[in-house]
C-alpha cells in the first residue's frame, strides 16, 4: 500500500480554521485549493453540532465545481430521518435513562444508531453531480483496498452489505437549491447490544404514515477483521475519495464546528437539539394502547386513544370500566392532556395538577375515597409510562 | 387583477406556439383548456383556469380566480424525484417569503426541499397526500397540488417563468 505524498505545508495552511471557511465560500480568496475534491474531518463528537456543520457546508460552500467528503463520528445517539416518528423508531424512555439523545436529520431515510464505533461520511456535490453509486464505490473500494477479497456490495437501496447479508452501511440524502449531500454510516465497532436495545418502539399501538425504517441484521467490520478500525478506514476512505474526485494532494483537513468562523452553527445546532425539531416535527400519529391497572389483587384494563400532532396531544379518549373508576375523572384527565407535549415530564406535570384538583372533594372521604384516589394515581402513572 | 393579466399572457403564448388554431381562440380562453399539447399544464376544471408560472426550482404556481395561488411541482421535477413516499408540508397559517424553504418531498432518491414561489401565507394544504403521496407523481398539475397560499405581492409573479420560458429552461439544463 503506497501512501500518497501529502502536501504538508498546504495542509497546515488549510488547517488554519478561520481561513478554511473563507476559502470555500463563493468568491473566496486566500487559499488556493488545488483539485476539485476535499476531505474534511470534524473534531466534534456532538451529533447536533455535526448535523449543523453538514447544513452549514451545504448552504455556504460553493459546491458547483468542488466536491467535499466530511468524515465524522458521534457519541452515542439515535438519528431518525426527516419524516420519521421517534416514538415508533426508538425506545425514548430507555434512551432518556441511558443519556442517549435522539436527533432528526434533514435528509430522508430510516433510523440509525451512532456511536464512536460508527463512521459517518457525507458526500457534498452540486445537484448535477449527485451520484450515490459513485460515492459508495469509494467506500467499497476503500474497504477492498484494506482487506482484499472482502465481500462488500452496495444494494439498489444504497445499503452496503457484508457477505451479502449483513448491513454495514445505510444511506440518506438531501437535495437542496443548487447542491446536494449524500451521507451514509459505516459500522466499524459500534455497540451492537445498545443498538438493538434502543431501536425498538417506545410504545405499542402507534399508527402513523411517517416513513418507516427497514430493520436489517447488522455487523461490525472490526468483527470481520480487527484491522478495520474507524481510524484505518477513515484514512483509506480519504485516499480513495481524493483519487476518485481528484485532488492536488491535500490531506484530510480537521474542522472544529464551534470555531466562530462557521457563523451560525451554534444557533443551528441548538435548533436541531430542540424538542420542536426532534419530536415536534413528527408527522401526525395516533396511539391505541391498553393500560394495565392494578389495585392490590384487583386489576382492570383502560383503553387509551391519543392523536398526536406536532408532538402534542390533539385528542385523547380514555375508557375505564365504571366499576373500577367513575367516568368523570378519566374524562377530566383526558381533557387536561389536550395541548400537552406527548412526553412523560409534561404528562407527569399535568397528572400532578389533575390529582391535586381531584383529591378530597371529588373522590370523597374514607376508605372508598382513598381507594379511588389510589386508582386514579395508578391510572396517571400508567398514562405517563406510555409516553 | 393578476389572474386576468396571466390569462392574457396565456392566450398570446398559444397563438405563437400553435399557429394552426383558429383566430377566434383569442376571444375564448375557455377553448384553450382542450388543446392537447398543453393539457398536462392546465387544470381540467370547467371554470376558467389561469396559466402556470414556474420557478427555476421547478415549482409551479397557478393563481385562481379567488386570488389564491395553488402550488405544486412540475412534471420535470416529479420525474427527476422518482416515487414520492412522503410529503412534508407546512402548517396552515405558515408565512412564507419568496424562496423560503417550506417543506420537503421524500422519495427513494432523497429528501428534496421545496421553495416558496412567492411571498404569502399558507391557506390550505393537500391532505390527500398524507395517504397518497404518489399523487405528486401521477398528477403533478392537478390532484397532486401541494399547498395553496395567499399572494402578498402579485408583482413577484412577473419574475417567474411562463410555460414557454420554462420549457426552454428545461431544455437548457438537460444539455
Amino acid at each position: 500500500m503506497v501512501l500518497r505524498s501529502l502536501c504538508v505545508l498546504r495542509a497546515q495552511a488549510a488547517a488554519s480554521l478561520s481561513g478554511l471557511p473563507a476559502a470555500l465560500l463563493p468568491g473566496g480568496s486566500g487559499l488556493d485549493l488545488p483539485g476539485s475534491g476535499l476531505v474534511l474531518r470534524s473534531l466534534s463528537t456532538d451529533v447536533f453540532q455535526n448535523l449543523a456543520l453538514e447544513d452549514w457546508i451545504h448552504d455556504n460552500v460553493d459546491l458547483q465545481s468542488r466536491s467535499i467528503l466530511l468524515l465524522w463520528r458521534n457519541s452515542a445517539a439515535v438519528v431518525v430521518g426527516r419524516h420519521q416518528n421517534p416514538w415508533q423508531e426508538c425506545d425514548l424512555r430507555l434512551m432518556r435513562r441511558s443519556g442517549v439523545p435522539v436527533a432528526r436529520r434533514r435528509s430522508g431515510g430510516g433510523t440509525v444508531f451512532h456511536d464512536p464505533g460508527n463512521l459517518n461520511l457525507t458526500f457534498f456535490s452540486s445537484r448535477k453531480n449527485y451520484d450515490r453509486a459513485r460515492n459508495l464505490r469509494v467506500v467499497t473500494g476503500a474497504l477492498r483496498a484494506l482487506r482484499p477479497g472482502i465481500d462488500v456490495r452496495a444494494t439498489d437501496r444504497f445499503d452496503i452489505l457484508l457477505d451479502g447479508h449483513y448491513k454495514i452501511s445505510g444511506t440518506a440524502a438531501k437535495l437542496g437549491r443548487t447542491a446536494a449531500y449524500h451521507h451514509c454510516t459505516l459500522l466499524c465497532s459500534a455497540d451492537r447490544a445498545l443498538l438493538a436495545s434502543l431501536l425498538r418502539p417506545t410504545c405499542p399501538g402507534i399508527h402513523s404514515n411517517a416513513t418507516a425504517s427497514l430493520p436489517a441484521p447488522v455487523q461490525n467490520l472490526m468483527d470481520h477483521d480487527p484491522s478495520l478500525t474507524p481510524e484505518s478506514i477513515a484514512r483509506q476512505l480519504a485516499q480513495q475519495y481524493l483519487a476518485e474526485f481528484g485532488s492536488g494532494g491535500l490531506s484530510v483537513v480537521p474542522v472544529q464546528p464551534s470555531d466562530q468562523a462557521f457563523a451560525g452553527i451554534d444557533r443551528a445546532a441548538a435548533a436541531l437539539r430542540g424538542w420542536d425539531w426532534t419530536h415536534g416535527r413528527t408527522p401526525r400519529f395516533s396511539v391505541d394502547a391498553a393500560l394495565e391497572l392494578a389495585d392490590g389483587a384487583a386489576a382492570a384494563t383502560a383503553s387509551v386513544r391519543l392523536e398526536v400532532k406536532a408532538g402534542r396531544v390533539e385528542a385523547c379518549r380514555l375508557a375505564v370500566a365504571p366499576e373500577w373508576l367513575p367516568g368523570g375523572p378519566p374524562a377530566r384527565l383526558a381533557a387536561r392532556l389536550l395541548g400537552a407535549r406527548f412526553c412523560p415530564s409534561e404528562a407527569a406535570a399535568v397528572a400532578e395538577a389533575f390529582l391535586r384538583a381531584e383529591g378530597g372533594g371529588a373522590t370523597g372521604g374514607g376508605a372508598t375515597g382513598a381507594r379511588l384516589r389510589a386508582r386514579l394515581g395508578d391510572l396517571c402513572d400508567k398514562m405517563v409510562a406510555l409516553m | 387583477m393578476a389572474a386576468r393579466g396571466v390569462l392574457r399572457c396565456l392566450s398570446s403564448n398559444f397563438l405563437s406556439v400553435l399557429p394552426s388554431i383558429a383566430p377566434s381562440v383569442q376571444h375564448s380562453p375557455r377553448l384553450l383548456t382542450s388543446i392537447s399539447s398543453f393539457q398536462r399544464a392546465l387544470a381540467t376544471s370547467s371554470r376558467l383556469s389561469a396559466a402556470l408560472k414556474f420557478t427555476d426550482k421547478h415549482e409551479w404556481i397557478r393563481v385562481e380566480e379567488s386570488g389564491v395561488g395553488t402550488v405544486g411541482i412540475s412534471n420535470f421535477a416529479q420525474e427527476a424525484l422518482g416515487d414520492v413516499v412522503y410529503c412534508g408540508l407546512p402548517e396552515v397559517g405558515a408565512k412564507l417569503a419568496q424562496q423560503d424553504e417550506f417543506g420537503a418531498l421524500e422519495s427513494v432518491k432523497a429528501a428534496s426541499e421545496l421553495y416558496s414561489p412567492l411571498t404569502g401565507e399558507v391557506v390550505e394544504i393537500n391532505t390527500l397526500l398524507a395517504d397518497k403521496p404518489g399523487l405528486v407523481n401521477k398528477s403533478c398539475y392537478t390532484d397532486g397540488w401541494l399547498v395553496k397560499m395567499s399572494i402578498d405581492d402579485p408583482a413577484e409573479l412577473e419574475a417567474l417563468m411562463d410555460e414557454k420560458a420554462y420549457e426552454r429552461y428545461i431544455r437548457s439544463i438537460e444539455d
